[in-house]
């Protein structure tokens, strides 16, 4: 057989038994494969005593010292709900990016709309991009008008009567997905961030970079964010975790006041604070700021295209395989299918859903 | 009408404890000294306080993202003066001459990592800290297969950095 690789020789040494029987006989019988192990070693060995630390952390001092760096109220736990659909990274994450993703300019003294998303589109970062996206509030001040506010109504008439939207109609349950669903209904939400360009020099001075001049009428420019309302259908396991959710939603909104949008949108793509891989992936974005970004995190996700009934889609699947979405936008609602599903269960459950009774 | 406080999850405690020393670990690494690595440390759990990441999954998220942010600190040349100034003071032994010693190596260490490309130094970083070939997998979206190939390369690459800048100037 050929020698097996470097790769697999370097496992050897830390996950024997992640190595398949074949390349470890092979290397027992093979010198030239003996030698190239020992080299491995002898780097491995000086690898580790180069990048040996001897750390013994002060735990309790640690907690201390980030707990007084927390606010006071932890927050209540996660309900296995549409809102799980919708995690609060990803709201800070579209909020931010629908501000820099906007379009075509809207400058006057009164609210603009000018982004409307018509279809989805992903953002691939891994997890540290994903720490160092930085939030609104590092750049102006963020308020939250309203709240989503999502809760459990009795049926789909209930939550009509809430959102004004009617409720999703699944043709056939997929294989596994039984019983009757439970009902979420969340109001619209709604938040005004101002651009400040003090705050955005104190962020960009603590990434030791000088601010980049602001363009005039920039700082104390409003931007007025919304999204929803929203309704979901949940059907859960047996040990209660959602087996299928299917909702949907009016589409994140941004408006300008007062600055020309691609202005704050260029100028906002060009601070110290935002990764440089998420920054070039936003530029892409079409002009018209028709499109809605999702976030794929890299370690954990894949994403693929598909097509639902002529609108183009975006299918997430994490890497275990444990779960699948679909989301696509149609008349400024985006709608999803989501759950413990395959691509093919959900596509097809999306390509046959009706709305409404 | 107000501004909303950022939410805390309600793990955070629990996960800090366990992961505290890992996260530390990590940091300490790549920066050669504990009061940076604990800075390091810090900014990554404040992070992960207002995430949503899976408990089950909260080792390596925060692993590759001390290691990223330990990586960032080295690159851009940011340090708090003070605190290398504790680091200095914390490493001195009661022999002046092996304490020298150590700090320089520490500081070549450091340069010849900030030369590596950045997957291989974080592939090696998680390696050496003890996560297993699947997690430095899923940290860096790499195969298993190709996580021995990627830390290879980079114990090889940071030999030869050393040596290359081992000779007396």
């Amino acid at each position: 057989m050929r020698h097996p690789s470097d790769g697999t020789l370097r496992r050897l040494l830390d996950e024997p038994a992640g190595v398949p029987d074949t390349a470890r006989d092979h290397v027992a019988t093979c010198a030239t494969c003996r030698s190239a192990l020992l080299t491995a070693r002898h780097d491995a060995e000086f690898a580790a005593a180069a990048l040996a630390f001897d750390t013994d952390p002060d735990t309790e001092a640690a907690w201390r010292e980030l707990s007084a760096a927390l606010p006071v109220t932890p927050s209540p736990p996660v309900k296995p709900s549409f809102r799980t659909t919708i995690s609060r990274p990803l709201v800070a994450a579209l909020a931010a990016v629908a501000l820099l993703a906007g379009a075509s300019a809207a400058a006057a003294t009164d609210w603009f709309q000018v982004f409307r998303a018509d279809r989805v589109a992903p953002i691939t970062v891994n997890p540290a991009e994903l720490v160092q996206l930085p939030d609104l509030s590092s750049y102006g001040t963020l308020v939250i008008e309203r709240e989503p506010h999502v809760r459990e109504v009795t049926g789909a008439a209930a939550a009509r009567l809430v959102t004004g939207l009617d409720a999703p109609v699944v043709a056939e349950l997929p294989h596994g997905v039984t019983g009757t669903p439970t009902y979420y209904a969340g109001d619209q939400a709604a938040a005004v961030f101002t651009f400040s360009a003090a705050k955005a020099g104190q962020t960009a001075a603590a990434a030791g970079k000088p601010l980049p001049a602001p363009p005039a009428g920039l700082d104390g420019a409003r931007f007025r964010l919304t999204a929803g309302p929203g309704v979901a259908e949940v059907w859960r396991e047996s040990r209660g975790a959602p087996a299928m959710i299917v909702g949907r939603a009016a589409a994140p909104k941004a408006y300008s006041a007062g600055i020309p949008f691609a202005t704050a949108r260029d100028y906002l793509l060009t601070l110290p604070g935002i990764p440089r891989a998420v920054a070039d992936q936003l530029r892409r974005f079409s002009a018209d700021g028709a499109t809605l970004p999702l976030i794929v995190r890299s370690a954990e996700q894949t994403s693929s295209t598909a097509d639902v009934n002529g609108v183009p889609a975006l299918v997430l699947s994490s890497r275990d395989g444990a779960f699948t979405g679909v989301f696509w936008v149609r008349d400024g609602m985006v709608d999803a299918v989501a759950g413990s599903l395959g691509s093919d269960e959900v596509l097809r459950v999306a390509r046959e859903l009706r709305w409404g009774r | 009408m107000a501004n909303r406080q950022p939410a805390v999850r309600a793990d955070l405690e629990e996960i800090f404890r366990a992961a505290y020393p890992r996260v530390v670990a990590v940091a300490a690494r790549v920066l050669g000294g504990r009061n940076e690595a604990d800075d390091v440390a810090q900014e990554v759990f404040l992070a992960f306080g207002r995430s949503d990441v899976p408990a089950a999954e909260a080792i390596g998220w925060l692993s590759v993202a001390a290691a990223h942010t330990a990586l960032n600190q080295l690159r851009s040349g940011r340090r708090r003066v003070s605190r290398e100034e504790a680091a200095r003071s914390e490493s001195v032994s009661p022999d002046v001459a092996d304490a020298v010693v150590v700090n320089d190596e520490r500081r070549r260490v450091r340069a010849a990592l900030a030369r590596l490309p950045r997957k291989q130094a974080i592939a090696l970083v998680l390696r050496h800290s003890g996560l297993s070939y699947a997690e430095v997998a899923a940290a860096l979206d790499l195969s298993p297969a190709s996580v021995g190939t990627t830390v290879r390369r980079a114990e090889s690459a940071l030999r030869k950095e050393l040596n290359r800048h081992a000779s007396p100037e």
